[in-house]
């Protein structure tokens, strides 16, 4: 018996009106895994992860934190438990420095009366936390009070996986974080998501790349039309029978009970 | 603004710069074609109007910027944050009544209905934030309705009243130049700390820029939304303040149109129209270069409809500006 999974989910399901986006998804992510969510556009994976993380309300389904039940219902909740989520598209406000992106949410006041008065921020402590972070994770970006859309694509999803080295204390989401990256930013995101492993991160990813499938993952789910498909380890798995239970040609074998 | 700001961006510097000198440049970049139109338009005047060039001219265009500058300020914050506050002007007039009879009528000492107008003004504020976010409803139609509802409700509490004659103690907040201007420089630093050194306050520039990654990254937009239309309406109170103050006497009819005139500044200064960007310290030029003209074009001998119309046409420039400025980033 392996030690307990971090995260179950159990009959996630999301109706949009008659539009069933999620049908009965069953997830669990182990310890220390990195386990790839695949689909067809439209397939349900970022409303998967929108439900798991209390973004979007579900329709139904249960969530189990370290063996135990876990309400999550807002993004607040999720992040109270130490899952960290990079959001498609929705991962930094471009019309704020980076410093600002890095602590969003969760910006540091000052420790002493006007901070508890008034909430005025600590802003050396917040820099100093930012440079260490993208020292300790080779970010090479020094000018980190330029606003977000200063930045290239590549720059931007270091920025935002960062967060999730920053804030993530068990588990990081990460929806497509190499969708319109070139060649090398895709690597350097890559090697990221793979250093975030190290600091002891169990990690779920979207992503339509098989290499990066195959050669950074542990584990995989296929959804196919809202529904659960194909649940294999990368080691068992190819590229081509990945594509085939991708697109249906390959029949899964995850069947509702 | 943006634009200069992205070219020097384009090859990303070194040396980490401190970044208090990294906000100084940025806010002039931001700031300093702003300052340029102003300086432009008063040295126009300047040359075109031999009475326009006394220093009490200048003083003028401060004194009477003053009042409209303090509800512009909350305006500026409203703004930044995405929203809108058309009943801005509906507030002020409410304020003006209440204080009114707070010290005509209630006989509060002067500190007592000052601090009294402020709080209504926060509370009628912070209710149109309310009402939005509760129902989902525009802040456009929201706020439009708080506009003539709240002039209804200055209108019924100042019905059948004399509102005048205040102790001198009140008067003086209104007074010549210098007290209004200090207040003015007062709120303007006030609303700039708050923006730029405070949690909730730099949160409305995450806000208006995306309101869903900002509710996704953990900040209660909603709560945080209140707040800020509690500003912009605490703000409203003290312009209505200084402006009873100064006049001597409150009447429900006063603030009327205030609210677009404070839009105007804060847009031709150059915060956003579309939120996630802006200042109170371009809010004040802002005000200062609609002030300019308005005295200007009065020293020229053109009446206020004309000036109205020239207001008009600024307006639009200013936001077709702030519209291209977006659309070439
Ligand atoms: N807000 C919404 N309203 C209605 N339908 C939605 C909404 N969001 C997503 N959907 C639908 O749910 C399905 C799954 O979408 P999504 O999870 O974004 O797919 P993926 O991330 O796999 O490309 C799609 O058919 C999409 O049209
Ligand atoms: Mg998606």
């Amino acid at each position: 018996m392996a030690a307990q999974p971090v995260l179950e989910a159990r009959g996630i399901s999301k109706h949009y009106g008659g539009i069933v986006a999620l049908d009965n998804v069953d997830l669990t992510l182990e310890e220390g895994e990195v386990l790839a969510v695949v689909g067809d556009n439209g397939a349900g994976k970022s409303t998967l992860i929108k439900a798991l993380t209390g973004a979007i309300p579900r329709t139904s389904g249960t969530i189990r934190f370290d063996g135990k039940e876990a309400h999550i219902e807002t993004p607040t909740d999720a992040k109270a438990a130490g899952i960290e989520t990079v959001y498609q598209d929705l991962a930094l406000v471009n019309e704020i420095p980076i410093t600002q992106n890095v602590f969003l949410g969760r910006e540091i006041v000052r420790d002493d009366w006007l901070g508890r008065l008034f909430g005025v921020l600590d802003f050396k402590k917040m820099d100093r936390e930012i440079r260490d972070l993208f020292a300790k994770l080779d970010i090479r970006i020094t000018d980190i009070y330029r606003d977000a859309q200063a930045f290239s694509g590549g720059q931007r999803q270091a920025v935002a996986l960062s967060k999730t080295v920053m804030f993530g204390k068990r588990v990081a989401i990460l929806d497509e974080p190499t969708a319109a990256l070139g060649v090398r930013e895709s690597q350097m995101a890559m090697d990221l998501v793979r250093s975030l492993k190290d600091h002891g991160l169990s990690v779920i990813m979207i992503t339509h790349n098989m290499q990066h499938v195959l050669n950074y993952c542990d584990r995989v789910m296929v959804l196919r039309l809202g529904k659960l498909t194909a649940v294999r380890k990368v080691s068992d798995v190819d590229g081509d029978t990945l594509v085939g239970l991708i697109t249906g040609t390959i029949e899964g074998d995850v069947r509702d009970e | 603004m943006s634009d200069t700001q992205n070219s020097s961006t384009a090859v990303s510097n070194p040396g980490a710069t401190s970044r208090t000198f990294e906000r100084i440049t940025h806010e002039f970049m931001h700031i300093w074609q702003v300052i340029a139109a102003l300086v432009l338009i008063y040295l126009v005047f300047f040359v075109l109007s031999p009475p326009f060039r006394s220093f009490d001219t200048m003083l003028s265009i401060f004194g009477q910027a003053s009042i409209l500058a303090v509800l512009a300020c909350g305006t500026t914050v409203v703004l930044i944050s995405g929203g809108l506050d058309l009943s801005v002007g509906s507030i002020f007039a409410v304020v003006g009544v209440s204080v009114g009879i707070l010290l005509s009528e209630v006989d509060l000492p002067v500190w007592l209905a000052v601090l009294g107008g402020l709080g209504i003004g926060a509370g009628l504020g912070a209710l149109n934030g309310i009402v939005q976010v509760a129902t989902g409803v525009p802040a456009f139609i929201v706020t439009l309705g708080g506009l003539t509802a709240y002039k209804g409700l200055a209108e019924i509490l100042a019905s059948g009243r004399d509102l005048s004659r205040f102790p001198d103690a009140f008067q003086v907040i209104g007074s010549g130049y210098i007290v209004p201007m200090a207040i003015m420089f007062a709120a303007a630093i006030l609303t700039g700390l708050f923006l730029t050194k405070t949690r909730l306050g730099i949160r409305a520039f995450a806000i208006g820029g995306n309101e869903d990654v900002a509710r996704l990254a953990g900040v209660p937009v909603k709560r945080s939304r209140i707040y800020y239309y509690m500003v912009g309406g605490a703000l409203a109170a003290l312009a209505a303040i200084m402006e009873v103050a100064k006049l001597n006497f409150a009447m429900p009819a006063r603030g009327q149109s205030y609210e677009l005139f404070a839009i105007a500044a804060v847009v031709i200064g150059g915060t956003s129209l579309f939120g996630g960007r802006g200042g109170v310290g371009k809010t004040l030029i802002g005000m200062l270069i609609m002030q300019t003209i308005t005295v200007g074009l009065s020293y020229m001998g053109v009446g206020t409809s004309y000036q109205r119309i020239a207001i008009g046409i600024i307006i639009i420039v200013a936001v077709y500006w702030d519209v291209w400025r977006r659309s070439t980033r």
